[in-house]
Parts: C-alpha cells; structure tokens; sequence
C-alpha cells in the first residue's frame, strides 16, 4: 500500500494540483468579475453574465474538456485547465453574489449616508465582508474542483486517476488497492481545507457577528 | 395639533417613500455618466473584447499551410504522436520507469529518428483520437488503428504497417461455438469503444441480430469482465488476445482477417506523410521491422 500510494503520488500529483490551481485562480477571477457585474452593472449588461453562469453550469465539466481538446488544438493539460476554470468560474460567481448581497443593507445606508459613493462603498465596506462571508462557500468549490481534476484523466493528462488506470493495467489484481490508496489520498486532499476554512471559519464569522441572523 | 399632524403626515410620506427607496438603492445611487452612455461604454468594452478575441483565436482555426509541418516539427524539436496506452502489446505505459512503450512506440521512435526529433506520446481515449488529430492536438496518430474508408475521409494514411486478425474471445469453460457474428444474438458482447469490431458487432445489430453490446474504454476492463462472467464473449485483436491468455485461461472461436494497420495525419500535410511511409517502408526492406514483430508478438 505504501509503494502505490508513493506511486500515484509521484506519478499523478503534480498535474492534480496544477490543474486545481488553474481551475480555481481562473474561476476566480471569472467568478468575482461576473458577480461584480450581476451586483452593480446595469439590467442589459448583468444578463450576459447570467448568460454565461446559465451556459457554464449546464454543461458536464467532461464535455467542455473533450470540446476544447477535439476542436481546437490545444494540449490536454490546457484544455482541462481551461474547461475547470470556466466552469468554476459560473459557480465562483454566484458564491461571491451571494456573499455580497448577504453584507447588511444597514451598512451600505450609513455608508452612503456618510457621502461615500458606490464604489467607495463597495471597495471598503461591502467587498472585505463579502470576501469573508464566501469562505464556507470558496472551501466547498475548492473540493469540487479537486475531484474535478479526475476528469482530465479522460483526456489523457497524466493525473492520480489516470496513474490508477495505468497500475490496474499492468496488474488487474491492484484494483481494488489502488482505488483504496487514490480514494484515501483525495480525502487527504479535501478534508483539512474544507474543514479548516469551512467549519473553523463559519465559527469564526459567527463569534464576530457575520454569520447571519438565526 | 393640526401642525403636528401635518409633520407626523411628512415624516410618514418621507419614511415610506424612503421604505420603496431601500431595496433598489444600490442602482438608485448612480455613478457620475447617465444611464444611457453607461450602456453605450459598456457595449463598447464587451464589443472591444470580443473583436480581440475573435481576432486571436479564428486565425488559429484557419488549416495550417501546406509543406510546412515538418519544417515546424524540426524547430519544435519534438513530434507528437497521438495514441491510446493499455493496448498490449502495440502501446502500453511502464509505472516503474514512467515511459510508454510497445509496439507502435517503437515504430513512432523510428519516425521520430528520421526526423531528428524527440518522441513525446499523447495518451486520450481511443475514439478522440481522429478528432484530436484533424484539429491540430497531435501530429500523427499511431495507435494499432484499421484502415477504414471512414477514417481514410478524415485523415490521410501510411503504408501499412502490421496487418492482425480479429478475434472473438471466451472463457476457455465457455461451451460456445459461432459461425458468423449474428449467432452471437442474445449475448453480451464486449468491444472497445470506436474500433472496427465495435462497427462490425454495430452492423450486426443493425441487421437484425439481438446482441447485447457494451462498449469499453480500456480493454483491460474489458478482459476483467469477461472473466468475472458479466461478458459472454470479447471481439478484439489477436494481439490483444495473446496477451491477455497469458493472465486468464482464454479460447478463441472465431476469426477474420483485420484490415491492415496504418498510421495517420492530416490531408494537409503531405510531407510528413512521406517521412512515416519512408520510415516504414525502409524498416520492411532492411528487416527493422521483422524484428519489431519478433520482439512484440513473440
């Protein structure tokens, strides 16, 4: 068990985490731009964004990574980069609206009432409690994302899943190991994160009065 | 008293006025240009944006120019050959040391030695492969693939390289005797997904024959079931077969000759189709290649 898990490591590690980086640094920036957008932008301008999450939260994360690498001649690495990032953006987005329309309209009164203007507002009052509020929410994408990367074996990028195929390969007599071994090493990745910045911080939120009225 | 009321009357109407004020006071408090040049600016950027990224990406999408290919593979340093590991003894994947190898490795090395270029092998499944060659992914597909007019459509072929039988494979306690690939109505049969003895049990289906098929990604899967009973039979290659007797106690009650394997790029690259026909018509001619088959099929 300890070699397999060393060799799945080894060999489908680097590409999980990569491309857990990529899916969620790009949903990030796509997620926090299209919610900014839904918030503050104009009627005719917020549908596009809406538009885009309708679009992005319709498709199997599957299908988009085998569009761009069967269609465009992009890598594989790139393509499912690509693909989780888009698709973690559509979520990202509604878990940032969210957490911008939960900051209390009582705030943003006084805050226009003390002659700050929208962006002002959104910059210094709104945004940084928004941000916080998200955790929980940012901690769950995060797990998703991670099990996400799984697909990307598909496509044929050398990740943790795809590493198990080639060892059951070999020897079809590992199956059932080197599924046990990859499933424990997943949690290993989910686990500390979402518990930490998902439990630890909705605690935390709520002892500094930001977790909500229940 | 009438004073106070007509105050209490104004706070009233302000402080009501003021409710109706509160859920749309985000867009009440407008930024500094009116509504109507907002949208315009708007537009504008996302019109902008687009226009870039057409302009980036539709070039991409025009063909590459001809004669050109090879010239670009030379200064990459690197060919790319597509193909789908786990198909032994044509590609396969060693965890210990990391490398693919088989095979159609070899025969990609020796294309790649003519070129003066590395080796990099793509792996994807086996029925993207066509598709991730016409677009551009890869730069020829080597992956023990039948020449079929379908694909010929598609892509442009080698001289053939190997030509296999195909074969239709039982547990060895399996009773079972066929004929013709209807007689297999009622049974489960195994194939893998987008080979032409997926086409062929497809084309029996279609002519009236109740064969239950299921389709795999990976033959190894496939094998596993056929031996833990979910199978009846497994339509594959005869390689394929010869490997796989060795793990499970296997028999073979019908055969047919496969139509020969070739390598495959696109129409519009001409000249690295010469190189691949080169190196395989050279490897037939100064006996490369009967040792490649000595070594891999035993």
């Amino acid at each position: 068990m300890p070699s397999l898990i060393a060799f799945i490591l080894a060999a489908g590690l680097p590409a999980t985490l990569l491309l857990t980086a990529a899916g969620l640094g790009l949903g990030f920036i796509i997620g926090l731009g299209l919610a900014l957008i839904r918030v503050y932008a104009e009627e005719d301008i917020a549908v596009l964004a809406q538009a885009y999450e309708n679009v992005f939260r319709g498709i199997p994360v599957l299908v988009l990574m085998l569009l761009f690498l069967v269609s465009t001649g992009w890598p594989a690495l790139f393509s499912a980069g690509l693909a989780l990032g888009l698709r973690s953006g559509a979520y990202q987005s509604q878990i940032v609206r969210g957490a911008i329309l939960s900051v209390s309209d009582t705030q943003v009164i006084a805050a226009y009432s003390l002659g700050m203007n929208r962006m002002q507002t959104a910059r210094h009052i709104v945004l940084p409690q928004a941000f916080r509020l998200a955790l929980p929410g940012w901690s769950n994408e995060y797990a998703v994302v991670t099990k996400d990367t799984a697909w990307a074996g598909a496509i044929g990028v050398l990740d943790m899943v795809k590493a198990v195929d080639y060892l059951i390969f070999e020897n079809p007599l590992i199956f059932l190991p080197a599924i046990l071994a990859v499933t424990i090493i997943y949690f290993f990745l989910t686990y500390p994160i979402t518990r930490y910045a998902g439990e630890q911080m909705s605690k935390r939120l709520r002892s500094l009065g930001l977790g909500g009225n229940y | 008293m009438q004073h106070s009321h007509h105050a209490k009357a104004k706070l009233f109407e302000s402080v009501s006025a003021g409710i109706h004020l509160i859920p749309d006071f985000r867009k009440e408090v407008s930024c500094k240009l009116s509504s109507g040049r907002q949208t315009l600016l708007v537009y504008l950027i996302i019109g902008l944006v687009i226009g870039f990224g057409l302009g980036y990406f539709v070039p991409g999408l025009i063909p590459e120019p001809q004669s050109d290919l090879v010239a670009r593979i030379q200064a990459r340093g690197t060919l790319i050959v597509g193909t789908e590991a786990g198909y032994p003894p044509f590609e396969m994947y060693n965890t210990t040391t990391q490398e693919y190898y088989g095979f159609d490795i070899d025969i990609a090395q020796l294309i790649a030695d003519d070129l003066g270029v590395t080796l990099v092998v793509e792996d994807m499944a086996f029925d993207t492969l066509v598709a991730a060659c016409k677009a551009g992914t890869v730069d020829l597909i080597i992956a023990a693939m039948f020449l079929t007019s379908d694909r010929a459509k598609e892509l442009a072929f080698s001289v053939p390289y190997y030509t296999a039988n195909e074969v239709m494979v039982v547990n060895a306690s399996n009773p079972l005797e066929i004929d013709e690939l209807a007689d297999l109505a009622g049974y489960d049969v195994g194939v893998q997904t987008g080979t032409v003895e997926h086409d062929e049990v497809q084309d029996a289906i279609n002519g009236g024959a109740a064969i239950i098929l299921h389709t795999y990604a990976s033959v190894a899967q496939m094998f596993i079931d056929l031996n833990s009973g979910v199978l009846d039979a497994v339509y594959v290659d005869e390689p394929v077969y010869d490997v796989y007797a060795e793990l499970y106690t296997l028999r073979t009650i019908y055969k047919v000759e496969a139509p020969p394997m070739v390598a495959y790029c696109r129409w519009a690259n001409p000249d690295l189709l010469a190189v691949i026909d080169g190196a395989i018509t050279d490897a037939i001619s100064d006996g490369t290649m009967a040792t490649l088959v000595e070594t891999w099929f035993g």
